[in-house]
């Protein structure tokens, strides 16, 4: 299936707009708007709700005419378009969203043809699988790992970068304890958060910013 | 809008196809799918970390019923997604010189693509049929896909000898942290705010 490469799976809906004449203003406007004023970092829903690596919205106004010979032609209506990249299967991803940021979703959704609101969860799930696109094609760098995992490595690749540089020259029995330390000290440490940036150290010596 | 958020930048792009190309279009992408030394030169650029292209039949688009009209076109449409890191000048002077023949293949069935060689009229076919993402979420802002690809790579490194070290002395310890540090010294770096670009 074209939507799953390795353990990474690509989403992608297309949800109608409300074409409605009398709205102001208008409900892409609308939906543009809210987007406009979500958090995009720690706080964002994505980051609230499990299993989401990148994820985007976009409100696509029509197609797009190349200049002749091609033929111009219109959508009747304006599309959401919501693709995300997540970790495993679509009915759990779903369901997470629904249940940790319902208040987003209905906020964004609500301007979408038949949206029935994210509870009950059953017909939220058949409405985005109903918006559904089939992916031709998949590509994703990194196809086996989940964020959670990802955040780690991360934190761990900074650490490891510290450690090494803290430890030069160290007699034998020395590090094997303060890498057992480290290791037990990384253990307890809690992953980052997704959307989270940390803060940048100082760079002293060496480096592209001197 | 913003199609940027920390290292990822988010593209966007629909091209009209006539419906009998589509087919062969389709054909690609399942041979690209099955034969994975063809993607060699997409992994090998390392700066996109999710793709996905997507043929959408002119009679597919999503119809929920009333008071949605259903559409009535006379072309299907490719749609594209890119998750990428660096510019946009640079994302497309890197396919354009990296990838020219596969996108030639992608891109060819739909209309009035010029090839992705010059690439003054590819850039201008790109900057034509693109539109902009009004949000973009990524959990690793500060990561570019060679970041997340090192992070892994140290993480197993590290793992590894962890594992190995309670059954060691320290000689040995030390000859193992050793292999370990050569292993993963390349894959070390600062992974932080993007740069700004202009």
């Amino acid at each position: 299936m074209a939507n799953l490469n390795g353990a990474v799976y690509g989403l992608t809906i297309l949800s109608p707009i409300i074409d409605d004449k009398t709205a102001v203003p208008s409900h892409d406007l609308q939906i543009r708007e809210y987007l406009a004023s979500l958090p995009t970092g720690e706080d964002s829903p994505f980051a609230i709700a499990p299993g989401t690596h990148l994820a985007r919205l976009v409100v696509m106004d029509d197609v797009i005419y190349v200049g002749m010979p091609a033929c111009e032609e219109h959508l009747k209506s304006k599309y959401l378009v919501f693709e995300s990249n997540l970790d495993g299967s679509l009915e759990s991803y779903l369901v997470g969203l629904a249940q940790s940021v319902p208040q987003h979703l209905d906020a964004i959704w609500s301007h979408c043809v038949g949206y029935p609101g994210s509870t009950p969860i059953p017909a939220f799930i058949q409405y985005m699988k109903a918006c559904q696109l089939e992916t031709t094609f998949f590509f994703a760098a990194v196809n086996d790992k989940s964020v959670t995992q990802t955040l780690r490595a991360l934190q761990t690749q900074r650490a490891v970068a510290d450690f090494i540089a803290d430890h030069q020259g160290m007699k034998p029995e020395q590090l094997q304890i303060e890498f057992a330390r480290f290791v037990e000290l990384l253990k307890s440490e809690p992953a980052p958060r997704p959307g989270a940036t940390t803060i940048a150290r100082t760079m002293t010596t060496g480096g592209h910013n001197e | 809008m913003s199609n940027i958020n920390g290292k990822v930048y988010a593209m966007n792009a629909i091209t009209p196809m006539k419906p009998w190309k589509t087919w062969i279009l389709r054909a690609f992408f399942e041979i690209l799918s099955e034969v994975k030394p063809l993607q060699a030169d997409l992994i090998n650029l390392s700066f996109i970390e999710f793709a996905r292209w997507v043929v959408l039949p002119r009679e597919h688009f999503p119809f929920l019923g009333h008071p949605q009209k259903k559409e009535e076109l006379r072309y299907d449409y490719l749609l594209f997604f890119s998750n990428f890191n660096g510019t946009w000048n640079q994302y497309i002077d890197a396919f354009s010189a990296v990838l020219s023949n596969g996108l030639n293949l992608i891109w060819r069935w739909s209309e009035k693509f010029p090839g992705s060689v010059p690439v003054t009229l590819f850039k201008e076919y790109i900057a034509r049929v693109q539109f902009d993402t009004d949000y973009y979420y990524t959990a690793y802002p500060q990561a570019a896909a060679n970041d997340v690809k090192s992070a892994h790579i140290v993480q197993a490194a590290f793992d590894n000898l962890a594992q190995q070290s309670p059954n060691l002395n320290p000689q040995q310890f030390a000859a193992a942290y050793l292999q370990f540090v050569i292993q993963v010294q390349s894959h070390l770096g600062e992974t932080s705010e993007a740069p700004v670009v202009f």
